[in-house]
């Protein structure tokens, strides 16, 4: 290597070596994988029980689903934002992001749960239509299931189009696979890079389909947190009318998706050994992010916050009482210490931004923070007494609700479930998207500019 | 101590001056360069200056938020009339102004430290060329009077267009 | 005088003399518009004090309308303002390179619209020295503090932190430039900017400063800049007195309006410099283009904020809110500023700037903006004003909102005023930043990847 790529974290300048070591990311791991998917796959089965221990033992009282709610929109909020990773670096044209862009894509797959833990809430959810009367929702005049049915939606085109997102922009790597490989898995490779060459009018439409696939992705992920937000919680509770709160879940959404990156990311260098393409910059910019991220939750908090405790209304009131002050207070102290004080003071320190582990560390206690902030929304919400949900604001603030066995499982089964999905689809997509490095070799060079070490960009757009 | 400056077009020939008078023995902190816009650091093997700017922000907002703190708390209670069925201590209220406050007074001190670290106000600049700010780029060194004729030897040596001393 | 080097680039001695042929030769148009917009501002000054003299009752203020014309152009201006450090710190902290002729502009028009918003809550009382005693923090012989409850107090605090902030952040990022000036300068105008310039010499300490400088001070103001307009929409939110302002979306719905309206007002400006001072080869189609994609991001997410904020307005099933919303959207004259603010906010520019062709013609892109601020001041209006009319369940409150020629001239006068302040400022110090230009110069390239020839940037960190 020459003193520039010593002074710089750089990949291998050589496409082949490139090409070979990113194409057996979907082999390496070997007996600890096999482990992982046993083990996995257990737990997710076991996650499947509860789900159905739930509906069959509990079905009819509403007030329990609560949690399983919860994590419905924790699994939504820490995996469906991470491609909104890629998709922002793609946007302002910043190289950094090529090495884990992929995995954010990846990550971006996972919606598939969302969907199978939606199916029993579409029979416990309330149609508009309660004791004779409509309650309030955001669908007004609609037919009486329209929430069952638009959130649904949103989740299968959530997912689907994350799973177009990552297709869109792994189709070149599947080719290469296809021409480096054998047996099966050629003949899967095949089948999906569809005749892919890398003709300038192939590299030009690809371009095309990633950027409609992540502006598309990105306003379907905003309207399924809106929709699942505001159906699975807000209109659950008689007198909560708070305008920034699906703007507030899909920011805690990105934070979340954040955080999940930098945590596979880590994982991937670690013990993939992918040090020379995930480096300490990417590490750095995530932990920008994060810090960012922190930032934001806070700023849409407390947005919300203050016009309620300025308000002293009685829906303002009773919103204090339910979500701060009341039945999760101790589940809100922890997610603000999780969401914001710890991630916000850990990350401000240049130091730790600017290593491997410190972003690390700090996905790891977000990703508790929007655990909590999920619980402390949505399990107070369903625990409101239905009967209650025609008056103009909530006058019998719930008891804590605490979690039982079978909400544990969908717990522990939806989490793993997210990282089996991850490794199985690693399988046959690279974690690290191969053209991208390649690209990002032919567009930036370390140089040296009469005797300062730097890097050239090339900006062709 | 005399200055000398020397004038150079080429970039190239001035961190050849500055090779050639780190060479020539003289003490790295004696002499500089000068530019009329930013070059990437170290593009003339120039010595990397370290810097502590990131304790004023600090320094200011821990003194922006103690003022804030005491103004906000010491007049709620100095008068402690209840507005708006608020607590006499609005804790969120003051939150706001003691925000502002704190980051007002970070970037006071910030500014501060930027224009201490950069050495300013310099009365006394020294030898300088308006050329400079037209695109010439000046190494400039202060020497004892037995080494003058050596480090403007170095300086010619490198290509430079004029050399003025001070 | 070498207008490019050997490399091609720009000289360092071309850039400053085109950038600066504002600064050091009067351009023709200058003296003519300056008395022009001198002689309105004068006009406004009379009226105001004929106001202070007479009372408000020259404006169309009266209840139940208590705010009007005055807080909506107070708020546009501090919505305008939004523009400095949206252009100037984090395209700084993206490292956007295609920022940098228009920072020093942003910046300016940050600073001077931040002073004209001051200056309306003082127009907008009647009696301006009243404000002096809830607002500065003294109680000798009054017997009470300034009430820091209220947002109305938060707001003084917070705009004057944001203008505090931008004015130091602008003549830290001036320094370099005034050097130029002091070194091309005789006479008053040398000792002048010699005083300014500290002492610049432009050694690597000084340089770094400016760069690790000014990435702490954009990180610093980001922060500050978000907060201000929030404080600002809590003036309205926190009350529950009036229709369709207790809202919690009022934060970030009013900070992305003024990122949409301020950016709107940079392309105005940019359009304004290159026709006014001729600077074709610094201020380019590329950068209208960039700053038109920006803006579509913007304005649709300004969008769905307008969309929620409406949506949950609607959702309470609040007889009073909702009756508020069919008057502001079906009764006239309501509904023709509603759908007047529809069209010019969005309908009609964002879809222009989906094409190129249109992103890069610069004279369209200078309509579509003043569309855009037309659309927002509306925004504003629309707020305020209708709340006010049915503040009240009351129908013998009830009040029609008929501005006066007063306030529609104080209006006109802001816009005369805060150009007046630009053209001024242009004859003493340079709208462009001469060192970001030649640092441009300096650090991009133009290399060969095959046949194609492609503009490069070096960058000392790792890309």
């Amino acid at each position: 290597m020459s003193t520039n790529e010593e002074h710089f974290h750089w990949p291998p300048s050589d496409p082949k070596v490139v090409k070979d070591e990113l194409i057996s990311s979907t082999k390496r791991g070997g007996g600890f994988i096999k482990k992982s998917i046993w083990v996995l796959s257990i737990l997710s089965i076991l996650g499947i029980v509860g789900l159905l221990g739930k509906l069959f033992l509990e079905s009819d009282d509403q007030t329990q689903w609560g949690y399983i709610a919860a994590v419905l929109a924790f699994i939504l909020s820490t995996t469906s934002g991470a491609p909104m990773v890629a998709v922002a670096p793609l946007i302002a044209k910043a190289n950094w992001a090529r090495p884990i862009s992929r995995i954010a894509h990846i990550i971006g797959v996972v919606g598939i749960i969302n969907i199978i833990i939606m199916i029993p809430l579409l029979w416990v959810l309330p149609p508009l239509i309660v004791d004779g009367a409509r309650r309030r929702s955001i669908w007004f005049e609609a037919p009486n299931y329209s929430p069952h049915f638009w959130d649904t939606l949103s989740l299968i085109m959530l997912a689907i189009v994350g799973i177009a997102l990552l297709y869109s922009s792994a189709l070149p790597d599947f080719a290469t696979i296809r021409d480096n490989s054998n047996g099966v898995k050629q003949r899967i490779a095949k089948f999906l890079a569809h005749g892919f060459v890398g003709s300038t009018v192939q590299w030009s439409t690809l371009r095309m389909r990633i950027g409609m696939m992540s502006t598309f992705y990105f306003f379907t992920l905003i309207f399924a947190h809106t929709l699942i937000s505001i159906d699975l919680s807000l209109s659950m509770v008689p007198g909560w009318r708070d305008a920034i709160y699906p703007m507030a879940h899909a920011m805690g959404g990105i934070q979340g998706g954040i955080a999940s990156v930098i945590i596979v990311a880590w994982i991937v260098r670690k013990y993939f050994g992918y040090e020379n393409y995930i480096t300490i910059n990417q590490f750095w910019a995530l932990g920008r992010l994060m810090f960012a991220a922190s930032l934001m939750w806070i700023y849409f908090f407390y947005s919300a916050f203050i016009v309620f405790w300025y308000g002293k209304s009685m829906s303002d009131t009773a919103w204090l009482d339910l979500l701060i002050r009341g039945p999760m207070m101790y589940v809100f102290i922890l997610g603000m210490l999780f969401s914001f004080i710890f991630p916000w003071w850990w990350l401000i320190w240049n130091k730790v931004r600017n290593s491997v582990n410190g972003p690390f560390y700090g996905a790891i206690i977000a990703i508790f923070g929007v655990f909590f902030e999920r619980v402390r929304l949505y399990v107070p919400a369903w625990s409101v007494d239905p009967s209650l949900i025609h008056d103009k604001w909530l006058k019998v603030i719930p008891k804590t609700l605490f979690p039982d066995i079978w909400d544990v499982l969908v717990l522990v089964g939806a989490v793993s479930s997210v990282f089996l999905i991850v490794i199985i689809v690693s399988r046959v997509v690279p974690f690290i998207g191969i053209w991208e490095i390649q690209q990002f070799n032919l567009l930036a060079k370390p140089v040296k500019y009469i005797k300062a070490h730097g890097v050239r960009v090339a900006k062709p757009d | 101590m005399k200055s000398l400056l020397g004038l150079y077009i080429d970039p190239n020939d001035a961190a050849n001056a500055m090779d050639g008078l780190k060479e020539g023995g003289f003490e790295v902190g004696t002499f500089d360069v000068l530019t009329g816009t930013p070059y990437p650091e170290g593009a003339f093997g120039e010595h990397v200056p370290q810097h502590r700017l990131f304790r004023f922000p600090a320094f200011g907002a821990i003194i922006g938020f103690s003022l804030s703190l005491f103004l906000t708390t010491a007049t709620q209670l100095a008068y402690p009339l209840i507005t708006g069925g608020k607590p006499i201590l609005s804790i969120f209220a003051m939150l706001i102004i003691m925000y502002e406050m704190t980051m007002l007074s970070a970037v006071i001190f910030s500014v501060i430290g930027i224009i201490f670290e950069s050495r300013l106000p310099n009365i006394a600049p020294g030898v300088y060329d308006p050329r400079i700010t037209e695109g010439y780029i000046g190494v400039v060194i202060s020497v004892e009077d037995s080494d003058l004729g050596k480090a403007k030897k170095i300086l010619e040596k490198s290509g430079s267009e004029e050399i003025k001393e001070a | 005088m070498q207008q490019r080097d050997n490399e091609n680039r720009l000289s360092q001695e071309y850039t400053n003399s085109v950038l600066l042929n504002g600064t050091l030769q009067t351009p023709r148009w200058w003296p003519y518009l300056v008395s022009v917009l001198g002689f309105f501002v004068i006009i406004g000054f009379v009226l105001f004090g004929i106001q202070i003299k007479y009372g408000l009752g020259v404006t169309g203020l009266n209840r139940p309308i208590y705010w009007g014309l005055y807080i909506t152009t107070f708020v546009f201006w501090v919505g305008i303002s939004h523009a400095g450090i949206m252009i100037s710190a984090i395209l700084r902290l993206t490292q956007a390179e295609w920022r940098r002729p228009v920072t020093r502009a942003a910046e300016i028009l940050t600073i001077f619209s931040l002073a004209t918003a001051l200056v309306f809550p003082l127009i907008h009382a009647g009696r301006t020295w009243r404000i002096i005693y809830w607002l500065i923090p003294y109680d000798v012989s009054r017997g009470i503090w300034p009430n820091i409850r209220s947002p109305l107090f938060m707001d003084p605090i917070a705009i004057s932190t944001y203008l505090t902030g931008s004015t130091l952040f602008l003549f830290v990022a001036l320094l370099p430039d005034l050097a130029v000036l002091r070194d091309r300068t005789t006479g008053f105008r040398k000792g002048f900017y010699t005083i300014l310039a500290l002492g610049w010499r432009g050694n690597p300490r000084q340089w770094k400063m400016q760069v690790v400088g000014g990435i702490l001070l954009s990180a610093l103001m980001l922060p500050i800049f978000v907060s201000v307009h929030s404080i600002v929409s809590w003036d309205f939110a926190v009350t529950t007195a009036v229709e369709g302002w207790h809202s919690t979306i009022f934060a970030p719905y009013f900070v992305i309006g003024a990122v949409h309206s301020g950016v709107s007002a940079v392309v105005t400006m940019m359009a304004l410099m290159r026709w006014g001072w001729g600077w074709n080869e610094f201020i380019r189609p590329e950068h209208f283009d960039a700053l038109a994609r920006l803006l579509t991001v913007v304005a649709t997410a300004w969008l769905g904020f307008t969309f929620l904020e409406l949506l949950f307005a609607l959702y309470g099933l609040d007889a009073p809110e909702i009756a508020l919303r069919e008057m502001q959207i079906f009764q006239y004259p309501w509904n023709m500023l509603f759908l007047t603010f529809l069209l010019t906010g969005y309908i009609l520019p964002v879809p222009m700037w989906l094409f190129k062709r249109i992103r890069t013609n610069i004279a369209l892109m200078f309509w579509s903006s003043i569309l855009v601020n037309i659309g927002m001041w509306l925004e504003r209006f629309l707020i305020i004003v209708p709340g006010l009319a049915r503040r009240t369940p009351f129908v013998f409150t009830w009040e029609a909102y008929s501005p006066s020629w007063f306030e529609w001239y104080i209006l006109f006068w802001s816009f005369c005023w805060v150009t007046l302040l630009m053209l001024i400022f242009s004859r003493i110090f340079p709208l462009v930043p001469l060192f970001e230009q030649k640092e441009s110069e300096v650090f991009s390239d133009d290399i060969k990847i095959g046949r194609a020839t492609v503009p490069t940037i070096f960058r000392e960190e790792e890309e």
